[in-house]
């Protein structure tokens, strides 16, 4: 077990040292070790999930380093929920390895891009396996560094600011998280995933000192989850290669903050929950409500990542313990299914239309790419909650888990998810159907097929993610035991619900959307102070702009112009002021030349050596 | 206990001494002018290469090494005056062997960039670096303190002459700076240390006696308090510990590249090294009545200083400022005077001189590159240009911010974990420190190497090309001390074994010591 683990971990790190090494400039044979090593991850997993493995929490460790009372360990802990996300990283991060190799056909940086690729899956499959909270946090922030590598990919200036943004942000949610992981590691003697429950029984904490753990592990959350307010680098991530927002800033990494919630789940108070409930409600709505200012069809798959991570965070807060984290793990699943396949459909639209991103440039584009089309109309119902398909069940489960805990986060997520449909369908209608509005679009056709083929399997996984008894034996019954599966009336409500809330949000968004020939959104040209604020995003950018100028830099220059004045000025020159006697003399004894320095070294040696041997 | 060691004979102890004697002995043909050109340049390849095969050598053979009075390799050259109780001698202990490695490493490094580089009268400045190199493998290697003050000073008079000759624009009023804050420093440490010669009454420099007689018969309350600010001051100044810091931003812009490399990556480590080393053990009780400041100094070292980085426009300055930012966590970890502060302080300490030298390497190279150049806003975009070196900066600037895969960040955790169990807000504060670092370095990195082109730099392209990638001389060094901050980044064991064995060894001495003196 330990060395199958051991494997899937380092294959891609093998994998992206190979390429470091090797395959800056051959292309071609960086994509196929990197794919090699992420289908080797994918097969090893598999072969686990079905019959390696018996579905028993295991865990296995060596010590890592050793200073006084700080025992750092390197290990496993996997039990079912990893097990879950270790298939959709490893299945999903093979099919956009794939899709990636068509896509990045021009690409001059393609050992680099390629390189990066495998180093996140090291990352990621090391947040996943991560026995360890301190050992969670190293691959965290690798996982952090592959982000800014990949979003930083096109080099351009505006690629390379989201990447510091980026890394910059979640730099800032990692100093909340560190803070939590040092308390926890006092307060209860380890770290430990395996041994902390018990450690914490052995030794309760007062309730304050645990939420206050909690929130600074959420801390976390914020950052690598994009919960607010740290959501504002993930739309300005959509600056790298569309496989990269697909595989990393929509279906795995992530999901990394939602799948810490899980791991921790039984550190968080009541307290705690209510706090982390809010912030993932008000990013589930105010996300929603931003994607229709967008017009860039991955700014708008960027602003629904955010929205679903909301309601996987919600899920998390609602009851916490082990049906919360079930049910976000849930929802996370079936989330990278459509959401990495809305990604690469929206990556094969833009590979075909000359890498043009506005909607409103698009149109028609179901007859020029049929595969694509009907694929990404799948993930779009998916999402969009349409019964019987994979999102349905899962956000079933988050609807009905709020309808039993609390009325208010019901409404918002229902609203949420009408939105959620809205937006979803204002693309399809934009962009796929109505008539081409550019060259462009005019001029688009299907992608390859080794493109087209991971769409098909995500299709299919899209369609059918939501069945539970499909997956493997442990998986299934982890799903089945612990998300709530809603009963008789419950279950036709919700039925009702989901089916009105997605039929509807379609139906409005033909309403409202549906003009062929528009060549700029309807909001836009009936209310264009209402889309300016949409677009705007609420004012989030201009906030931090001027934190980051009017503030944090101001503070820095008046810093740095106190130094120069008080210390270098004043108490420097001034204290060279008042002996100026000894500055002159010492003007004349530092003459710069080395002689001069030899004497005087000379000198004062002689006269310690006087001193010591006993003369004077 | 303290045989005199033939210097010829084939023992590790001989090895030790000619480490550090060889890079001294191969500059003087240097100093002298007797060579020039290509032999001089291979003199010293071999000057600064053959110490580090010793000092890898040695730290192969260090686990189940003979020990005298804690140290391996004890050498007794019995160079010095018996009557003042001078001797040099040399050994490593697990504190001083990683410095001692991390020394070796960056020598070599400074000296095959200086080789590469083509300075003008190269011989000299060869043969004033590697007497750095022998001052600063002399100083983590000395028993004797005496010998510690004088490796010391040997390695300083070269970074002033260096820093007068070879500087850049501010020279003068650099080097004049850094040399009197540096003798003032370097004097106050050497008042204490006699003091301390004095106070023992023992008449002796050598450390082992010492600490054995201490340990006995700790100092009284007062005078350990004395001395050790009085040390901790001196020190201080040396190590630029907040607020007399300003000698090193401007020092280390202005200072030739090797120079900075060898000042900012090793021998500034002189005064934390001999905190943690040597009075730790010798003054507890001094060091414990001086925490509060040190902690509010070294927290200003992070934050203030830390906010002034990021102000900065020039590329050199900005390194400086930086590395007067994490000289912070350094102090933080030792005023926690526990094995796991002080050794986290010895892990940040290796790392950062190894990613320091990088650093002001390829600062020296964007340089060369761009006129003399580092304003950062006159350059941008040069990836197009230099593909590898802007993947090795990269790689240097997140080991400084601490990325996990280079050491640095195992010091970082390990000072912030220590900090924590101190007192949590100064720890929560000094962890502020990873976003202030993020945010430069990420700055820095965005400004030289990608988005456009500034206006200077194209005008530079049209007029002298565009620039070239690194050249070998370049990126092998920078290759060497990258490869050293992964290798410890990956397997921290490699430094964390030998220091947590010496100190946790020395804890329960300490221990008496304090109840001796609480009671």
């Amino acid at each position: 077990m330990t060395r199958t683990l051991l494997t899937i971990l380092l294959c891609p790190l093998l994998a992206a040292a190979l390429i470091a090494l090797f395959g800056r400039s051959r292309g071609r044979l960086s994509a196929g070790i990197s794919i090699l090593s992420a289908a080797a991850q994918m097969a090893l997993t598999l072969r686990l999930l079905f019959g390696g493995w018996d579905g028993l929490p295991f865990s296995d460790s060596i010590r890592w380093m050793t200073l006084g009372s700080l025992n750092l360990d390197m290990g496993f802990y996997f039990n079912d929920m990893s097990a879950l996300l270790l298939m959709v990283v490893t299945v999903v991060g093979f099919l956009i390895h794939v899709f990636a190799f068509g896509y990045s056909d021009h690409d001059k940086c393609r050992g680099r891009f390629f390189g990066g690729l495998s180093l996140f899956m090291f990352s990621m499959t090391g947040i996943v396996v991560s026995g360890n909270l301190f050992m969670m946090f190293v691959f965290w922030e690798l996982v952090g560094f592959c982000s800014y590598m990949l979003i930083g990919h096109y080099l351009s200036a505006e690629a390379s600011s989201a990447a510091k943004k980026a890394f910059i942000v979640n730099r800032v949610g990692d100093f909340g998280f560190l803070i939590g992981i040092i308390w926890c590691f006092w307060q209860f003697g380890t770290v430990n995933l395996a041994d902390l429950p018990a450690a914490m029984s052995a030794s309760p904490a007062a309730a304050g000192t645990l939420t206050a753990i909690g929130l600074l592990l959420f801390c976390g959350v914020l950052g690598k989850s994009a919960q607010m307010p740290l959501h504002v680098w993930l739309p300005d991530a959509m600056a790298g290669p569309t496989p990269v927002s697909a595989l990393i800033h929509a279906a795995t990494m992530v999901a990394a903050g939602v799948y810490l919630l899980g791991r921790v789940q039984f550190i968080f108070t009541p307290d705690a929950l209510n706090v982390i409930l809010a912030v993932g409600l008000v990013t589930a709505l105010y996300s929603a409500i931003c994607a229709f200012g967008q017009t860039d069809i991955k700014k708008i798959l960027a602003y629904s990542t955010l929205s679903q991570l909301g309601f996987m965070v919600s899920a998390f807060a609602l009851v916490g313990g082990m049906e919360g984290a079930a049910s976000s793990q849930f929802h996370l699943t079936t989330h990278a299914f459509f959401k990495a396949l809305l990604f690469l459909g929206a990556g094969s639209v833009i590979h075909a239309s000359h890498h043009e991103q506005d909607i409103y440039k698009m149109g028609g584009l179901w007859k020029k790419m049929p595969l694509t089309f009907a694929t990404f109309l799948v993930a779009t119902l998916a999402i969009a909650g349409l019964p019987y398909l994979s999102g349905f069940f899962s956000k079933d489960a988050i609807l009905l888990l709020a309808w039993h805990n609390s009325p208010a986060a019901f409404y918002t997520l229902v609203f949420a998810s009408l939105l959620t449909a809205t937006y979803m369908g204002r693309i399809i209608f934009v962009a796929f159907l109505g008539k081409p509005r550019s060259e462009a679009a005019e001029h688009a056709h299907e992608s390859r097929i080794d493109m087209v083929l991971p769409l098909l399997v995500l299709a299919v996984m899209a369609v059918l993610g939501g069945y539970t008894g499909l997956y493997p034996e442990a998986l299934s019954h982890y799903l089945h035991q612990h998300v709530p599966h809603a009963e008789g009336s419950e279950h036709t409500m919700i039925l009702l619900i989901s089916a009105a809330l997605s039929l509807g949000g379609m139906l409005i968004a033909f309403l409202l959307y549906y003009r062929p020939d528009a060549k700029a959104d309807t909001v836009q040209r009936r209310l264009p102070a209402l889309f300016a604020l949409l677009k705007g995003k609420l004012w989030f950018d201009e906030l931090y702009l001027f934190y980051v100028n009017g503030i944090q830099q101001r503070l820095a220059n008046v810093a740095a112009f106190l130094e120069q004045v008080l210390i270098q000025g004043f108490c420097v020159r001034g204290s060279g002021g008042v002996s100026g006697l000894i500055g002159v003399a010492l003007r004349r004894a530092h003459t710069g030349r080395l002689n001069t320095y030899l004497y005087w070294f000379a000198a004062g040696v002689l006269i310690f050596w006087i001193y010591s041997s006993g003369v004077l | 206990m303290e045989g005199f060691t033939c210097p010829f004979s084939l023992t590790y102890s001989a090895l030790l001494f000619w480490t550090v004697a060889v890079p001294l002995a191969a500059s003087l043909p240097l100093l002298l002018g007797c060579l020039k050109g290509t032999p001089a340049r291979l003199l010293a390849a071999l000057g600064a290469m053959l110490p580090l095969l010793g000092a890898l050598y040695l730290a192969a053979h260090y686990a189940g090494a003979y020990t005298v009075g804690g140290y391996a390799f004890y050498c007794n050259a019995q160079l010095g005056l018996p009557a003042a109780g001078i001797a040099l001698k040399l050994g490593l202990n697990g504190i001083s062997l990683p410095m001692f490695v991390m020394a070796a490493i960056v020598s070599f490094c400074a000296v095959l960039y200086a080789i590469g580089g083509r300075q003008e009268r190269q011989s000299l400045y060869l043969g004033l670096l590697l007497v750095m190199s022998s001052g600063v493998l002399g100083l983590f290697a000395s028993i004797d303190l005496f010998y510690f003050y004088f490796f010391h000073e040997l390695a300083l008079i070269p970074t002033f002459i260096m820093i007068g000759i070879w500087g850049g624009k501010a020279r003068r009023v650099a080097a004049i700076e850094m040399t009197i804050y540096l003798t003032l420093g370097a004097m106050l440490v050497l008042a204490g240390l006699v003091a301390l010669y004095v106070l023992s009454g023992l008449n002796t420099f050598d450390f082992i006696t010492l600490r054995q007689a201490i340990a006995q018969n700790p100092l009284g309350e007062g005078s350990q308090h004395w001395i050790y600010g009085l040390l901790l001051i001196g020190f201080g100044i040396l190590v630029s510990l907040f607020p007399f810091h300003t000698w090193a931003p401007r020092g280390y812009a202005n200072a030739p590249a090797s120079a900075a490399m060898l000042h900012a990556g090793v021998l500034k480590k002189f005064g934390l090294y001999g905190l943690i080393q040597l009075i730790a053990p010798l003054l507890p009780v001094g060091a414990a009545s001086w925490t509060g400041l040190l902690v509010v100094l070294a927290l200003c070292n992070v934050l203030v200083i830390g906010l002034i980085t990021m102000a900065q426009k020039d590329l050199r300055y900005m390194l400086g400022y930086s590395s007067v930012m994490h000289m912070g966590y350094a102090f933080l970890g030792i005023a926690t005077m526990g094995t796991l502060g002080l050794g986290a302080a010895l892990m940040m300490m290796f790392a950062h001189g190894l990613a320091v030298a990088a650093l002001f390497l390829m600062a020296d190279c964007v340089a060369v590159r761009n006129s003399g150049e580092t304003d950062m806003a006159s350059i941008g975009g040069m990836v197009k240009h230099t593909p590898v070196f802007a993947a090795f900066f990269a790689a240097a600037t997140f080991a400084s911010a601490g990325l996990p895969g280079f050491a640095n960040f195992w010091g970082e955790l390990g000072i912030f974990t220590a900090v924590f169990k101190m007192n949590s807000t100064v720890s929560a504060l000094a962890i502020l420190g990873i976003i202030i670092s993020a945010i430069y370095g990420l700055r820095a990195l965005a400004a030289i190497f990608y988005g456009p082109h500034s206006k200077a730099y194209e005008q530079r392209i049209a007029q002298y090309g565009a620039p070239a990638d690194l050249q070998p001389y370049e990126k092998l060094p920078v290759m060497i001390l990258l490869g050293a901050l992964m290798f410890a980044g990956f397997w921290p064991r490699a430094v964390s074994e030998p220091v947590n064995a010496e100190l946790s060894s020395r804890q329960p001495a300490v221990a008496v010591q304090t109840a001796n003196a609480a009671e």
